[in-house]
């Protein structure tokens, strides 16, 4: 299969995400919790950040998904965030601890403290998404209060990436039909395919539109689906609340220092 | 809406870019008449039928739908009694699922989601596509796309029915099954078609449509014959 297509294909998987034990809604009011308990954590404590991976490997084994197999896909937002952190270590020069005879300055602190901190962010949205779904997760959106147009648009713009696809993927077995086998074309009629692209996917988003104008549609999307709160949604949020809080607030560190009998730096 | 008529009265339309599809139409289609709308490629089949739910409207001339007057204001009243099915399925279907698109007008009529499930079940088993609902409509074949676009519509209950070449791509069985569900339908409907058998079939009385004017308005039998001779001259 081309490699169009296989994004397709994973586009209608990211579409419908899987029946989980956490209801929608809690996930997204819980990722969104772990998100500003993420992001509130000082630059110079990484150690309280290792203490919040445990809800994304947590979570990701309880809904079935597997640790490995987000992990693995959360390190695509690696380069990003080297590129946000790469020069701390070469500005923040001053020296935060010493292992030996090594001295680790306040830089390299903070820009492990960006990495962890972006990756096990992205770890909890994509646990969301590939759990509820882009579509579920959007109409949650919707559900704890977010303007309707604004999800809309949301909405409207990720179908959009279909369209193209689509539209890419006819344009390219056009070419592939009448190319006689060839695999290579010259800049410039890629230039115009590209152009052509963008025309064929803005007529056709035009006339979906017009479709959607002709069955009712009056500028937000149906969410469909009644039942989004049940007796159960109020334990699991009760003890993801409880479970994000603890990792946060409890200084696991020193407890397990103390712990051991070692609290003496 | 209690009366379910369409009236078009010296209807032209122009294109932005200045091709004049429609140039002065002007028929009544009663209630529970059924006209076929024939004519050649480019005569403007398509544009007419966009032009009785205000998807398009008339540069002049009025059209009325009901006691209605197809304007801008009135366009959303309107679409709840036209069901239109768009020559392109393509054009129709974007939701992720079969499902959601067939879903997709009842929700915006604001109907519980239990009638919204009922309509929806009914809708594709009516096409014979209730197999599919849970797939992308990219992963159906032309036929399969077709039947779901009219689904699509037939959920929403219309008054009136419009289609446009509801039968390209259909194999034997599954044009027999739609003449058969239009047959059905008790209300007015406009087909614009170049399945001149489907048109003799279901419509009592026809349109033909040439360069954007009506030439012939009569029995479909006499029209088609019209129509033969139109098609003999182009060819001349
Ligand atoms: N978006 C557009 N912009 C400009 N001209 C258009 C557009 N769509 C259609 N036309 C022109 O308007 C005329 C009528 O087109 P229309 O689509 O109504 O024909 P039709 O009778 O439906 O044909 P067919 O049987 O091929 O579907 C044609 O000359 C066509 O080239
Ligand atoms: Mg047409």
């Amino acid at each position: 299969m081309a490699k169009t297509e296989k994004i397709l294909y994973s586009l209608t998987k990211i579409d419908k995400g899987r029946r989980t034990v956490v209801p929608t809604v809690v996930m997204l009011i819980l990722t969104i919790l772990y998100l500003v308990a993420v992001l509130s954590v000082p630059l110079h404590m990484p150690q309280k950040l290792i203490w919040l991976t445990a809800y994304p490997i947590f979570l990701s084994e309880l809904c079935g998904i597997g640790y490995l197999k987000i992990f693995v896909r959360s390190l695509w937002i690696l380069p990003i965030l080297i590129f946000i952190g790469i020069f701390n270590p070469f500005i923040d020069t001053a020296p935060a601890f010493t292992i030996g005879n090594v001295t680790v300055n306040r830089g390299w602190v903070s820009l492990f403290s960006i990495l962890l901190r972006g990756i096990i962010a992205f770890q909890s949205v994509l646990i969301l998404v590939s759990t509820s779904g882009i579509i579920e997760t959007f109409n949650s959106l919707r559900k704890i209060g977010c303007p309707a147009v604004l999800v809309t648009q949301l909405q409207l713009t990720y179908r959009y990436i279909a369209v193209i696809i689509e539209e890419s993927l006819t344009i390219k077995r056009a070419c592939a039909a009448r190319g006689f086998g060839k695999r290579s074309y010259p800049l410039k009629l890629w230039s115009r395919l590209i152009g052509q692209l963008l025309v064929k996917s803005t007529h056709r988003a035009t006339k979906i539109h017009l479709a959607m104008l002709a069955r009712g549609f009056n500028g937000v999307l149906p969410t469909g689906n009644a039942v989004y709160w049940t007796s159960t949604s109020w334990l699991w949020l009760f003890g993801g609340i409880v479970f994000i809080a603890i990792l946060r607030f409890t200084d696991f560190t020193s407890l397990l220092l103390h712990l051991t009998g070692n609290f003496n730096r | 809406m209690s009366h379910h008529f369409i009236r078009f009265t010296g209807v032209h339309y122009s294109y932005p870019d200045g091709t004049e599809a429609l140039k002065g139409v002007s028929f009544t289609a009663t209630h529970g008449e059924r006209v076929a709308i024939l004519g050649l490629n480019g005569s403007g089949k398509s544009t007419l039928l966009l032009q009785t739910n205000g998807l398009l409207l008339p540069t002049t001339g009025e059209v009325n739908v009901g006691d209605v007057p197809v304007t801008k204001k009135t366009a959303s009243l309107v679409r709840q009694a036209v069901g239109m099915v768009f020559q392109d399925p393509d054009d129709m279907l974007f939701m992720p699922t079969v499902y959601d698109d067939v879903a997709f007008g009842p929700r915006n009529m604001n109907l519980p989601e239990v009638e919204v499930e009922r309509r929806v079940t009914a809708a594709l088993k009516a096409v014979g596509l209730e197999e599919v609902s849970k797939k992308a409509a990219f992963q159906l074949s032309g036929g399969q796309r077709r039947s779901v676009a009219i689904a699509s519509v037939l959920s929403m209950k219309p008054d009136i029915l419009v289609l446009d070449e509801p039968s390209a791509n259909l194999d034997l069985s599954a044009r027999d099954n739609l003449i058969k569900l239009l047959d059905t339908f008790h209300h007015t409907i406009l087909l614009a078609t170049h399945d001149l058998e489907m048109a003799k079939q279901l419509c009592p009385r026809a349109i033909l449509l040439n360069q954007g004017r009506i030439i012939a308005d009569d029995s479909t039998e006499k029209v088609i014959e019209t129509f033969f001779s139109v098609c003999l001259r182009k060819e001349q």
